[in-house]
């Protein structure tokens, strides 16, 4: 990959990156059919009831390829009052941005697309991208349930989006960098996941905000909204905001494994497991803890999410950022 | 015709039409949307410029401020659409003037850019440029930068008393 990306740019290489780009599309989509199927299982499980059984054996395992198969089969339906233009790029600007998020995670040393100087950054700003395209469909759809599940989604990305990037100073503090692949072999020996715990958990939290899921579900409540931004949405257009959604779950994930967890780093004595492995297996523990959360917590509400967001992870990070400065100072 | 030159004018022309879109869309969300595909190709001019922390910062601050303007624009706006006359008004001169004002821009702008002269010194800034502008910042122009974020300060807190003053003549609850 190395010698690849400073080779003299020509056909081949674009056709190479182009095919590379089409084999990570095609499992992230084997992630989010799986995903999706362990999610509604998991939170069967957890509610006890069976969750998907029918189609695909005992373990409903081709459950996802047929909701799939029905939605790409559904009339495409535009309301007739709704902004023709903004309705059709809204679902695009929401998608796009959450796979363009995944070209800078490094997987595992040798599985990793671009290793660029501001990884970290980079991610953040992009992923902030998506809410464009939530507001634009919610006004786009020209009704008041969707223009209130959009502008749920504006309030809440601006207010967690400050501690996220808070949260993750204090690891860029600790490595002195904004490369994943630095930050990554940083924690070769201890994970910041104990040098820095109240890290990790406010940038749990406001990640779970971000990834707009229970209890942070506001913008698409089915309770107070009928459906949140993408009521007008039918189709595979809905299957689009559902897929960023997805995607966004699966780099969300990948990214805690890789700033707080080690990355593909094995635990002490078990160096014999090869990175990968070691990667999908923090990278599962994530996932299952972010469904954990769907199945248990009640939603939040929308002037305590901002009492949440401000009043206690804001200082929080602060203070966490305050103290890391002043270790690093004193004792390294 | 390398690939930079290629990138360059994709993003420049994406750049050009964002802007005059922005300039001849009636609906405000409309311009805002052609705003967003601006500032995001200038982003990825700064790339090409190796100026990547310019870059990605360029995304991260307009992203959060396109999303607040937008919601002011859905906000503060009527939604019934005036499509009033849109004929220029004003005589010949004064059209002619402004002709002669933008063509004028133009040279000056065109003949700016070509004088302009960086000297030696830029060959290396594109070398870990996130360590350089945070050196930078914090060594030889730390006193605007501290500047800067109290005039911040003070925008926040006359924001938060101007938002406060319309309290005071409703009810309280």
């Amino acid at each position: 990959m190395e010698q690849l990306l400073n080779s003299v740019p020509s056909w081949t290489n674009v056709a190479i990156f182009f095919g590379l780009g089409a084999a990570l599309l095609l499992m992230v989509l084997a992630f989010v059919t799986y995903g999706i199927l362990a999610e509604r299982k998991v939170m069967g499980f957890m509610q006890g009831r069976y969750g998907p059984n029918q189609v695909g054996g005992r373990w409903g395992l081709l459950q996802t390829v047929a909701d799939v198969l029905k939605l790409l089969l559904k009339e495409d339906t535009i309301p007739k009052a709704a902004d023709r233009p903004l309705f059709i790029l809204a679902p695009i600007l929401a998608f796009a941005p959450a796979f363009m998020v995944l070209a800078v995670l490094p997987f595992t040393d040798a599985f990793q697309f671009a290793d660029i100087g501001v990884g970290l950054l980079y991610y953040i700003a992009v992923s902030g991208l998506t809410t464009i395209g939530v507001v634009t469909g919610g006004w786009a759809s020209n009704n008041k349930y969707a223009l209130i599940g959009g502008m749920r989604a504006a309030a809440q990305m601006i207010s967690y989006e400050i501690p996220l990037v808070m949260s993750v100073l204090g690891v860029v503090l600790l490595t002195g960098s904004l490369n994943l692949n630095d930050i990554v072999e940083a924690q070769k020996n201890v994970w910041y996941i104990f040098t820095q715990p109240v890290a990790f958990i406010v940038f749990l939290i406001a990640a779970v905000s971000e990834l707009n899921r229970t209890p942070f579900d506001l913008p698409e409540a089915e309770s107070e909204l009928v459906a949140g931004f993408h009521v007008e949405y039918s189709g595979f257009r809905w299957a689009f905001f559902m897929l960023a959604e997805y995607v966004y779950l699966f780099a969300m994930a990948a990214l805690t494994t890789i700033l707080f967890l080690g990355g593909w780093h094995p635990v002490m004595f078990l160096g014999f497991i090869p990175g990968p492995v070691w990667f999908a297996l923090k990278f599962s523990v994530v996932v299952f803890v972010l469904i954990w959360f769907r199945a248990t917590f009640p939603r939040l509400r929308a002037d305590q999410l901002m009492e949440l967001g401000w009043k206690v992870l804001f200082p929080v990070a602060l203070a966490n950022i305050f103290v890391t400065a002043l270790v690093k100072e004193l004792f390294f | 015709m390398s690939g930079e030159y290629l990138a360059f004018l994709a993003l420049a022309l994406v750049a050009i039409t964002g802007g005059v879109l922005m300039l001849n869309l009636t609906k405000v969300v409309h311009m805002v949307i052609a705003l967003v595909f601006t500032f995001i190709s200038i982003a990825g001019l700064y790339v090409l410029l190796s100026a990547e922390f310019v870059a990605v910062v360029q995304v991260l601050i307009y992203s959060g401020a396109v999303t607040i303007m937008m919601l002011f624009g859905i906000m503060l706006t009527r939604h019934q659409e005036e499509e009033g006359e849109k004929t220029t008004t004003g005589g010949f001169w004064r059209k002619a003037l402004t002709a002669i004002a933008v063509f004028a821009f133009g040279i000056a702008v065109y003949l700016g850019v070509y004088r302009l002269d960086f000297g030696e010194e830029g060959a290396r800034l594109h070398e870990n440029n996130t360590e350089q502008i945070g050196m930078a910042l914090y060594s030889h122009y730390t006193i605007p930068f501290e500047i800067a974020s109290v005039i911040l300060l003070v925008a926040l807190v006359g924001a938060i008393i101007l938002a406060k003053k319309d309290d005071e003549g409703a009810p309280k609850s």
